[in-house]
């Protein structure tokens, strides 16, 4: 009887934990890193965004640089979307309710710089160790 | 100080003021700001675009894996690279990248002239290398064979091999040690969509090998998603004085077990590439390789086994 009891205890400890590491919302963008090189300005990525919600609600997909909501779902578990846009500095994609301030999701889309101006940082040294 | 080394000053303070004017010319003059409000409104909402971000004047970075670079000398060792430190930092004008200190002279469209202190790097291979004890044989006729020496001629009837003889003590065969020097040169750097291309001019001011080397090189990088990949071409005259200090056999070292010998200047010649895959903003995978070919008065120097050396590298690299 105590060996059952505990083994429940256990059981609905861990589905506790496994419901509290989940999010609610969970939102998946890819590619989440857009390398440009110096003589570029940005990159033109396609970008594949999904999301899955615990439980059926209303969301929109925001983008900073775009004042009004990419698209909204009504009354979803789960959406997905490609989108094109060229990038040229980091910024967030975000899933929030129509008109709602608080973000159910949210994920950072990075740009990294390969290369400089100051031609200084791309002097190459003859240094035995120097393989990078 | 002796009127050569007066004239390198001179000559060295003449080239400083001419690029301190020709720097004072070329710096962009500031650029009145923009009003947005003018422009006219896009149809389309691009990207919105503001100044790069400043650079930060320390540059951290190191990378972890497995790389080698070749010896060429005899009795040596390969040196391991196993982890790889970029430490650079860049001021307005001065900058130390590496062990290189540089002050930047002029910068301009076409180019970035810098003066550079450095630390010659023939001098690592010397760093690895082993001493054996070779027996000698006494040949016929009397003559003792040096490793990597052409037999004297001899007069006796006999010139032909001889096997056995009378045993001497073991001699040291032991690569003869060489000092860091110090080098002091301007460099040129080019840049633009066409690639990366660097001249330099390196001569001796510790008055170890009073020799001067003279480079160039010219590298072009892609980058296509996350790839990137850089290959490079490069020559390098090394002088006469520089090549014999660190790959000829002096007479004070010359024995049984080295022969003299007089390196002569010449061009080495070096291919490599280098890629990464970027993973995050700040990690990366690196692979890397390159090969250079010694010049021929080297490369048949009687403490060089070898006329190029290799390098590799693969590993993971992070920027902070």
């Amino acid at each position: 009887m105590r060996a059952s009891l505990t083994l429940l205890a256990v059981t609905w400890l861990a589905a506790r934990t496994a419901a509290a590491a989940e999010p609610p919302v969970r939102l998946v963008v890819k590619p989440l890193l857009c390398v440009i090189d110096k003589a570029e300005d940005s990159c033109n990525v396609t970008f594949d965004i999904r999301w899955k919600s615990v439980l059926p609600g209303e969301y929109c997909l925001n983008d900073e640089a775009v004042p009004a909501p990419l698209r909204c779902w009504p009354r979803a578990l789960s959406g997905e979307l490609q989108h094109r846009r060229e990038v040229s500095e980091d910024f967030i994609f975000w899933l929030a309710p129509p008109a709602g301030i608080e973000r159910a999701a949210e994920v950072k889309v990075e740009v990294l710089r390969v290369g400089s101006d100051d031609r200084r940082r791309e002097r190459r040294t003859r240094h035995v160790w120097d393989v990078l | 100080m002796t009127i050569p080394r007066l004239q390198q000053l001179l000559a060295a303070a003449a080239v400083w003021v001419f690029a301190q004017a020709s720097y004072a010319q070329t710096e962009s003059p500031p650029t009145p700001p923009t009003t947005e409000a003018a422009l006219p409104a896009p149809a389309t909402v691009p990207p919105p675009t503001r100044p790069l971000p400043v650079e930060r004047n320390w540059r951290f970075g190191i990378g972890l894996g497995y790389g080698m670079r070749t010896n060429p000398l005899v009795l040596s060792d390969d040196i391991p690279v196993i982890v790889d430190l970029d430490i650079a930092w860049f001021g307005k004008r001065w900058f130390f990248d590496n062990f290189d200190l540089g002050f930047q002279l002029a910068d301009n469209r076409l180019f970035t002239a810098n003066a550079v202190a450095r630390v010659n790097s023939d001098r690592v291979f010397f760093g690895k290398t082993n001493i054996r004890y070779v027996n000698f044989t006494i040949a016929a006729g009397g003559d003792k064979l040096p490793i990597g020496g052409v037999p004297p001629p001899s007069d006796g009837p006999d010139n032909g091999p001889s096997f056995g003889g009378d045993e001497e003590e073991p001699q040291e065969l032991k690569i003869p040690d060489r000092d860091y020097a110090i080098e002091l040169g301007l460099e040129m750097l080019f840049g633009g969509e066409w690639g990366q291309a660097t001249l330099r001019g390196f001569h001796d001011v510790s008055q170890t090998h009073e020799g001067f080397e003279i480079s160039a090189d010219y590298s072009y990088r892609w980058t296509r998603g996350r790839f990137s990949v850089s290959p490079t071409i490069g020559l390098a005259y090394k002088s006469d004085d520089l090549s014999n200090y660190y790959w000829g056999v002096h007479p004070k070292e010359a024995g049984l077990t080295l022969a003299p010998y007089e390196a002569e200047g010449g061009i080495d010649w070096e291919a490599g590439i280098r890629t990464s895959y970027y993973l995050t903003k700040s990690v990366r995978l690196a692979i890397s390789a390159d090969y250079e070919r010694l010049h021929d008065s080297v490369a048949t120097s009687p403490i060089v086994a070898e006329d190029h050396v290799i390098g590799y590298f693969a590993g993971v690299a992070w920027q902070f």
